[in-house]
């Protein structure tokens, strides 16, 4: 009996355990230690230029994209919410195509109505300075200019919580230690 | 069995924890149907951690979409005869309730595909690119190539995913047994899925509707 009791206490015990650390299981992987985060230039379909270096103390998110690739294709809109959630408060989005001409990408965009910036990667020269082995691909690169975070597979990226973590990581140090 | 010692050595909670966390990482499921969007069959494997789908692509479908992408009609229609899935592996470890989130490898180069008795290995990108090279294909249509097949080798934190061609270099219509292997929970996992199908090089048309 006295057995019985024991293994129910740690039956419980450990379904406890469990459901308590997956209530805080992260979406956005954190990589293993912060790397400075190689710089480039890219322009979009109106020659707009787009030097990373340029938004040294801001957020920057870069996602890495093809009009062929399905999750790809899903999360456009998601990214593009984010952007409007996110773009007045230090955090930069920059939706990466690779490897399409501008008649494709924006064939797909234009249905879309997207009116983040999205650079064009047409040698896939930038997605080989990072290292990407799949699309999509999407890394965050903090006020210091490393990279962070890195997610591989598509995401909702207008959810609160990674809304909330970008303009947290956005704010100025003054402003986080109050 | 070490739950069994544990248990003798009064450690209860050990001896639970490691019952449930065992039985819940072994269990592999296999299933196969029609893939809702592609309306093309399909094979999966799951089990606590991961999940891997394979669906048929047919030939008519890669031989248009690599023509798109800048490649002349004969190296199209290699790739479409040479048994092309489309292929989703995630790390849903983070998604369990009963485990601890933990990241995933795999190696394309570990895996077996057995054929009529005959044993290969998936064709990677390595393995296409060289051919595209001495085939001299355009520097944008090789950039389409590569990252429309699906990576090599890959580490998956958990919610990492993946979308992408998986190339078995087989006939169309063959069938063969797919041997995969994957590290994860500190150890490496096999599974084998067997009785998977090429699709066959038809040209389906639209159903007649009313």
């Amino acid at each position: 009996m006295k057995t019985i009791v024991y293994l129910l206490i740690a039956v419980l015990s450990s379904v406890t355990m469990f459901t308590t650390a997956s209530a805080e299981r992260p979406l956005l992987p954190l990589v293993k230690k912060p790397y400075k985060a190689p710089d480039f230039e890219l322009k979009d379909e109106n020659d707009v230029v787009y030097r990373l270096s340029d938004f040294r103390g801001k957020v920057v998110v870069i996602n890495f994209w093809a009009t062929w690739c399905p999750p790809c294709r899903y999360e456009m809109p998601s990214l593009e919410r984010l952007w409007n959630k996110v773009k007045d408060n230090n955090v930069i989005l920059l939706a990466i195509n690779v490897g399409e001409d501008a008649d494709t990408i924006f064939g797909f965009t234009g249905e879309l109505q997207l009116t983040m910036p999205i650079p064009m990667d047409v040698n896939g020269d930038v997605i080989k300075l990072y290292p990407v082995t799949g699309l999509p691909t999407t890394y965050i690169i903090n006020r210091e200019g490393l990279v962070t975070h890195r997610a591989m597979g598509s995401r909702e990226w207008d959810s609160d919580s990674i809304v909330k973590k970008l303009l947290k990581m956005a704010e100025p140090p003054s402003k986080k230690s109050k | 069995m070490l739950y069994l010692k544990l248990i003798k050595s009064g450690c209860f909670l050990p001896a639970v924890f490691l019952v449930v966390y065992s039985s819940s990482v072994n269990a592999v499921g296999l299933k196969t149907g029609v893939d809702d969007q592609a309306q093309l069959p399909f094979w999966e494997t799951s089990t606590t951690g991961m999940s891997l789908r394979f669906v048929q692509r047919l030939p008519v479908q890669t031989r248009a979409y690599f023509m798109a992408r800048g490649f002349k009609p004969e190296h199209a229609e290699l790739i479409a005869q040479s048994c092309v899935f489309q292929t989703v592996f995630k790390n849903i470890s983070h998604a369990d309730k009963t485990t601890v989130p933990s990241k995933l490898e795999y190696n394309l180069l570990d895996w077996v595909v057995t054929s009529k008795g005959t044993k290969s290995r998936p064709k990677t990108r390595q393995d296409w690119a060289k051919e595209w090279q001495i085939a001299k294909v355009k520097k944008s249509a090789q950039i389409a190539f590569e990252w429309s097949l699906y990576p090599t080798r890959q580490e998956y934190k958990p919610s990492d995913y993946n979308w992408g061609m998986m190339i078995f270099n087989l006939k169309p219509g063959a069938i063969f047994d797919l041997e995969i292997s994957w590290q994860q929970y500190g150890k490496v996992n096999k599974s084998t899925i067997k009785g998977i199908q090429c699709a066959p090089d038809i040209n389906p048309q639209p159903k007649d509707t009313e």
